[in-house]
C-alpha cells in the first residue's frame, strides 16, 4: 500500500515536473522567437538608419554606446568642412514639375555624395539643395585637406557628366559652388532630447558656408581658404582671389580658386 | 547558415591560387586540416607562413583564456567586415559542436552586454583598436586593467587583435573567396565528418610555453615591440615573420618602410613613426623627402613602385572592404601579382603591429 502510494506520488511528481518542463520549453521557445524577431527588427532598423545617416556615423554612435537620455562624449578636433550649394536652384525649382525636380535633385545628391565618399569624406547633412560634408571628423585623417579638394574636383567632374545626361532629357544644366575650410571645432552628438545628430560645431563650418557664397562673387566653382591652402599639396593649381568681407567674420577673407590637380 | 556579413560586398579574388605541396602540407601539419586560403599566398611565402604561424590558437597564448581570444577574434573580424575571417571563426565554432542557432545567439550576445565583465572589456578593446587605433589605446588599456587583466594577458589580447587585424586585411584586400567556408555547415560531407574534424583540430590546438629570452638586436621597426614580448612564444613567431618580410624580394626595403611610415602617420602612432623614420634615414632618404611623403603621399624622390604603394598604404588603415578591394584591383595595371600581394601583406602587418605597439609599449 505504502509502496503503491510512493510510486503514485512519484508518478504525479514526474507528471508535474514534465508539465513544468514542457511549459518552460514553450516559454523559452517563445522568448527565443521574440529575441530572433527583435534581432531581425534591429537589423532592419540599422539598415534604415544607414540610409538616414552616414554608415560611419551610425557605427560611431553604436561604438560610443549612446543610449537615449545619455550624452555622447564630444571632442575637439581639427576638421575640413566642405559646403556645396546649387547655383540657380530657385529659378529651376519654379520651372520644373515637382516629380522631375525631385529626380534631378536626387541624382545630384547621389553623384556629389559618391564623390565625397570616394575621397574619404562623409556627408553630414543635406540642407535644402546644399551639402555639408566633413573630412577627418569620424577618424583621424592627416591628409584631409588634399582629400577635400580632390573630392571637390571629383564633384566638378561628376557635375559635368550629369549635365550631359540632363541635356539629353532636355533639362537645364546644373552648376555647383563649393567652399572648403579647415579648422577646429567640437565633434559629437548635438541636439535636443527628442532629436540629436552627430555634428561638427564651430566657426569652421560657418566660414566654409560663407566661402561657398563667395563662389558667386568671384564667378568660380571651388574656393578654399588660406588656412586650407597652407596644408595643400603644391600640385593643386590655385588662383588667388581678392579678399572679401563676409557676414559674421571681422577680417576680409582671402580665398583661392581651385583650377586643377597636376598628376 | 546565414552570416551577419553575407550582405558585405566581396569582389572577385584579385590573385590566382597556386597549388604548392610544401606550403599546403606545412599548413596541414600545423592546423591538422587543409587551409582553403594558403594557395592564394604562395607567391609571397612569408605571408603564407605568417597566416599559418601567427594563429593565436597554435601555441602562442600562455595566459589569456582561449574562449576570450576566440570572441575577440570574432568581434574584430565582424568589426572589420572581413567575410573570410568571420566565416572561418564561425566554421571553427560549428566544427567544435556549436549549433548554427547557438552561433547566431553568440553573435547576438556580442551586441548585448550580458557577458562577463572581463570578456566585455576585451571585446571593447578589440573594437576600439579597429575603429580608433592607437589614440584610443590608453583608455581601452585602463578599462582592461580595471576588469582585472594582468600585463601578460593584456599583451596577448593586443596580439590577438593585431593578428586578427593582419589576417582580416590579408584576406579581405585580395578578396580571398569566403563562400566555401560560409557554406561548410550546409554540406553533407562536413556534417558527417564534423566530430572527426573537431578531434583533429583539438589535437592541434595547444597552449603556449615560455621561450628563452630573445637575443634580438635588430634596429628595424617593431624591434622594441618584439623585445617587449620576450619570454612569450609570440616573440620568436613575430621575429621570424618580420625577418622573412624584410628579406622578401618583391618590394624594396625602402618601399616597405615607406608603407610602414604612412600607416604609422595615419594611425597617429608617434613611436612607430619615429622608428620607421630613423630606418628610412639609414636607407638614405632625406628628412625633407620623408616629410613631403608623409604630408602629401608623394615626393619626387620616390620610384614608380613607391609612388603607387605609398598612397595605397593609407587606403588600408580604416577598414572598408569594397573600396579597399577596388583600390587594390587598380594596382594590377602597374604592379606584378607578387608585388601586389607583398604590398597587401606589408600593409596588413603594419596595421596590426602598429595597433599592438600602442597597447604593449604605451605609445602616445
Amino acid at each position: 500500500m505504502t509502496r503503491t502510494a510512493v510510486v503514485a506520488a512519484m508518478l504525479v511528481l514526474l507528471a508535474v515536473l514534465g508539465i513544468a518542463l514542457h511549459r518552460q520549453r514553450r516559454r523559452t521557445a517563445g522568448l527565443q522567437a521574440q529575441l530572433d524577431a527583435a534581432a531581425a527588427e534591429l537589423q532592419h532598423l540599422q539598415e534604415a538608419c544607414s540610409r538616414l545617416a552616414p554608415a560611419g556615423v551610425v557605427q560611431r554612435l553604436i561604438a560610443d554606446g549612446v543610449a537615449p537620455g545619455t550624452e555622447a562624449a564630444a571632442e575637439r578636433k581639427v576638421v575640413t568642412a566642405l559646403f556645396a550649394d546649387l547655383v540657380g536652384y530657385t529659378a529651376m525649382s519654379e520651372r520644373l514639375e515637382p516629380a522631375v525636380l525631385a529626380r534631378v535633385l536626387n541624382g545630384y545628391f547621389q553623384r556629389m555624395s559618391d564623390a565625397i565618399h570616394e575621397h574619404r569624406g562623409h556627408v553630414s547633412t543635406f540642407l535644402g539643395d546644399g551639402i555639408l560634408a566633413y573630412f577627418g571628423a569620424l577618424q583621424p585623417n592627416p591628409w584631409q585637406c588634399n582629400d577635400a579638394v580632390r573630392a571637390a574636383l571629383a564633384m566638378r567632374a561628376a557635375m559635368s557628366e550629369y549635365n550631359v545626361e540632363l541635356a539629353r532629357e532636355g533639362l537645364p544644366p546644373l552648376a555647383v559652388g563649393i567652399g572648403i575650410h579647415r579648422g577646429p571645432g567640437l565633434a559629437g552628438l548635438v541636439g535636443s532630447r527628442e532629436r540629436m545628430e552627430y555634428a561638427f560645431v564651430g566657426r569652421t563650418v560657418n566660414l566654409a558656408a560663407r566661402v561657398q557664397s563667395l563662389t558667386r562673387t568671384h564667378q568660380v566653382d571651388i574656393l578654399v581658404t588660406e588656412a586650407l591652402r597652407a596644408e595643400l599639396d603644391s600640385r593643386f593649381v590655385l588662383a588667388p582671389m581678392p579678399a572679401e568681407s563676409v557676414k559674421g567674420i571681422a577680417e576680409p577673407v582671402v580665398t583661392y580658386a581651385v583650377r586643377e590637380a597636376l598628376a | 547558415m546565414a552570416s551577419a556579413l553575407e550582405h558585405v560586398a566581396w569582389e572577385q579574388c584579385l590573385v590566382e591560387p597556386h597549388p604548392d605541396r610544401a606550403l599546403e602540407s606545412y599548413a596541414r601539419r600545423r592546423w591538422g586540416v587543409p587551409s582553403p586560403a594558403i594557395r592564394y599566398f604562395v607567391p609571397v611565402p612569408w605571408m603564407a607562413r605568417a597566416v599559418i604561424d601567427l594563429h593565436p590558437e597554435l601555441g602562442l597564448l600562455m595566459h589569456l583564456d582561449q574562449d576570450v581570444a576566440d570572441l575577440v577574434a570574432l568581434v574584430v573580424s565582424q568589426e572589420n567586415s572581413c567575410r573570410f575571417c568571420y566565416a572561418a571563426v564561425r566554421a571553427m565554432l560549428w566544427v567544435q559542436g556549436m549549433s548554427t542557432g547557438r552561433i547566431q545567439r553568440v553573435e547576438q550576445d556580442l551586441t548585448r552586454l550580458d557577458l562577463p565583465p572581463r570578456t566585455v572589456a576585451a571585446i571593447a578593446f578589440g573594437r576600439s583598436q579597429s575603429r580608433s587605433g592607437p589614440p584610443a589605446a590608453r583608455a581601452a588599456r585602463e578599462a582592461l586593467h580595471r576588469a582585472g587583466f594582468g600585463p601578460d594577458e593584456m599583451k596577448e589580447i593586443a596580439f590577438t587583435v593585431a593578428i586578427t587585424d593582419f589576417s582580416n586585411r590579408a584576406h579581405s584586400i585580395p578578396a580571398i573567396p569566403s563562400r566555401p567556408l560560409e557554406r561548410m555547415p550546409d554540406q553533407l560531407r562536413y556534417r558527417l565528418f564534423r566530430p572527426l574534424i573537431n578531434r583533429i583540430l583539438k589535437r592541434h590546438r595547444f597552449r603556449g610555453r615560455a621561450t628563452p629570452p630573445l637575443d634580438y638586436t635588430s634596429s628595424t621597426p617593431y624591434a622594441s615591440l618584439v623585445k617587449a614580448c620576450g619570454g612569450s612564444p609570440i616573440a620568436p613567431a613575430l621575429t621570424r615573420t618580420l625577418e622573412e618580410m624584410w628579406a622578401s624580394p618583391h618590394l624594396t626595403r625602402r618601399c616597405k618602410l615607406l608603407m610602414l611610415a604612412v600607416i604609422a602617420r595615419g594611425l597617429a602612432c608617434e613611436v612607430c613613426a619615429r622608428e620607421v623614420g630613423e630606418a628610412l634615414q639609414r636607407e638614405g632618404l632625406k628628412e625633407a623627402a620623408l616629410t613631403q611623403v608623409l604630408t602629401h603621399l608623394d615626393a619626387p624622390e620616390l620610384d614608380p613602385v613607391e609612388r603607387v604603394l605609398v598612397p595605397f598604404a593609407r587606403e588600408t588603415i580604416w577598414f572598408e572592404p569594397a573600396p579597399m578591394q577596388r583600390r587594390a584591383r587598380a594596382l594590377r595595371d602597374r604592379l606584378s601579382s607578387p608585388q601586389i600581394l607583398e604590398a597587401i601583406g606589408v600593409a596588413a602587418l603594419a596595421n596590426g603591429l602598429c595597433r599592438m605597439g600602442a597597447m604593449v609599449l604605451d605609445h602616445p
